[in-house]
């Protein structure tokens, strides 16, 4: 495998909080991982951990298979970084802030800017203070695309934002996937928009990864069932991997992972009178796995 | 346009295969027309572009389109009467199902053919279309 960043034992606590434990990683070229998490589980953490914000207390992080540190820049390079509250220097127009950002960079490529600038709408002499903030994320956008970053990590960028704006994001992100093969870390609790583009899951809860598998398989294998018995159900009757569970009077509702032909055939030898059996949506499934 | 329905089990390759052989059938992509490029398509529908190239190359190997060494893809000449073979077969299979389960009950070969023509008369009355 393409192997570009993986996170060993990776632990961090904030004086006696721990926020997450031994936590393991593996993430390859040319991929969209959704990092899924409520907020403050520690999500924007360890992206500052991965961007050389701040340091981990244990654990190493290898990119290109190589070990980096809270120390060493060089890696930054390749890293594009979207954060939920970008800083700017509001007087600055946006071709002053693009000149400004292009120094820090040896892969920057200012043949791209213009593309970018017109794919976005932004307009070089805008002062960035008088921007939106759909038109500043897209200014963040294209300053992190014309670095040609190998790896772009987001961090919930599109929080608070227009539906028209977000779709014009995502788009801009199918466009990068679709040529350069960037690697994507998209870390949000706003799920719904990431369920066309995500390859792989990680989800964080209580401080460890509850969730590391490719979406196909969770979605193949994650089923809502609805049932009304003549009884009420036997407590306990032999299936695990119930997710949520509800019941009001003889009806049941469950959400189970992993589904298999095996559970079906038990539930339907409980007879129930009326069975439905169906699929979840992105947002569904995450709001089952952290209700355990 | 296709449309992608998250909620859906069918997967989101399956429906943008659906999609492309539907355009296919309905003539509005002919045979040694370009398809959009997997970037484009991408792009448009707002999916990943891995799983339109999924896609892409699943079409490829059946037989639907071709991919010209490092250009776009195609439709192919004889793609329409795949889809329509492909159509054949699983109608074929819903009868095959509904015989079967009709002599499960015993009824003989009379009878079923009592019912299916029974069911086309009564669609007949009743105005429905007549689907696809």
């Amino acid at each position: 495998m393409n192997e570009l960043l993986r996170i060993t034992g990776l632990s961090k606590s904030f004086g006696r909080r721990s926020v997450f434990r031994d936590l393991n990683l593996a993430m390859n070229a040319g991929r969209v991982y959704g990092f899924l998490g409520k907020n403050g589980e520690g999500k924007t953490t360890l992206v500052r951990i991965l961007m050389g914000i701040i340091p981990a207390d244990s654990g190493e992080i290898h990119y290109k298979e190589a070990p980096v540190s809270f120390r060493s820049a060089g890696y930054k390079e390749e890293f594009g970084y979207i954060p939920e509250d970008p800083f700017f220097f509001g007087g600055m127009k946006v071709g002053e802030f693009l000149d400004f950002n292009a120094a820090f960079y040896r892969r920057w490529d200012g043949g791209r800017v213009d593309e970018l600038l017109g794919r976005f709408s932004l307009d070089k002499k805008a002062r960035i203070r008088t921007l939106s903030r759909g038109m500043k994320l897209k200014l963040e956008m294209a300053t992190a695309l014309a670095a040609n970053p190998s790896v772009l990590i987001l961090d919930d960028p599109t929080s608070g934002l227009d539906v028209p704006t977000r779709h014009d994001f995502l788009q801009g992100i199918v466009r990068e996937l679709a040529d350069s093969g960037t690697m994507i870390l998209f870390a949000t609790h706003l799920v719904h928009e990431l369920e066309r583009i995500v390859d792989h899951l990680f989800i964080l809860e209580g401080g460890r990864i509850i969730l590391d598998e490719e979406y196909e398989a969770v979605k193949n294998s994650t089923r809502r069932v609805r049932l009304d018995l003549e009884d009420q159900l036997p407590e306990g009757f032999g299936i695990d991997g119930i997710l949520t569970e509800s019941r009001e009077g003889r009806r049941v509702e469950m959400v189970i992972y992993p589904w298999s032909e095996d559970k079906k055939q038990k539930i339907e030898s409980l007879a129930p009178r009326n069975l439905e059996i169906e699929p979840l949506s992105l947002e569904d499934i995450f709001r089952s796995f952290v209700a355990r | 346009m296709i449309t992608i329905e998250t909620t859906s089990f069918i997967p989101i390759y399956e429906q943008i295969k659906n999609g492309i052989k539907g355009k296919i059938s309905l003539g509005v992509l002919k045979a040694n027309e370009p398809l959009p490029s997997i970037r484009d398509l991408a792009a448009e529908l707002v999916v990943n572009p891995n799983t339109v190239a999924r896609a892409y190359r699943d079409l490829e190997s059946e037989g639907f389109i071709t991919t010209r060494k490092g250009k776009a893809s195609f439709v192919t000449e004889n793609s329409s009467s795949l889809i329509k073979q492909e159509r054949q077969r699983f109608i074929d299979e819903v009868f095959e199902r509904a015989i079967s389960e009709a002599r499960k009950f015993g009824l003989g070969e009379e009878e079923i053919r009592d019912i299916v023509e029974a069911r086309l008369k009564a669609r007949g009355k009743s105005g429905r279309g007549e689907g696809r």
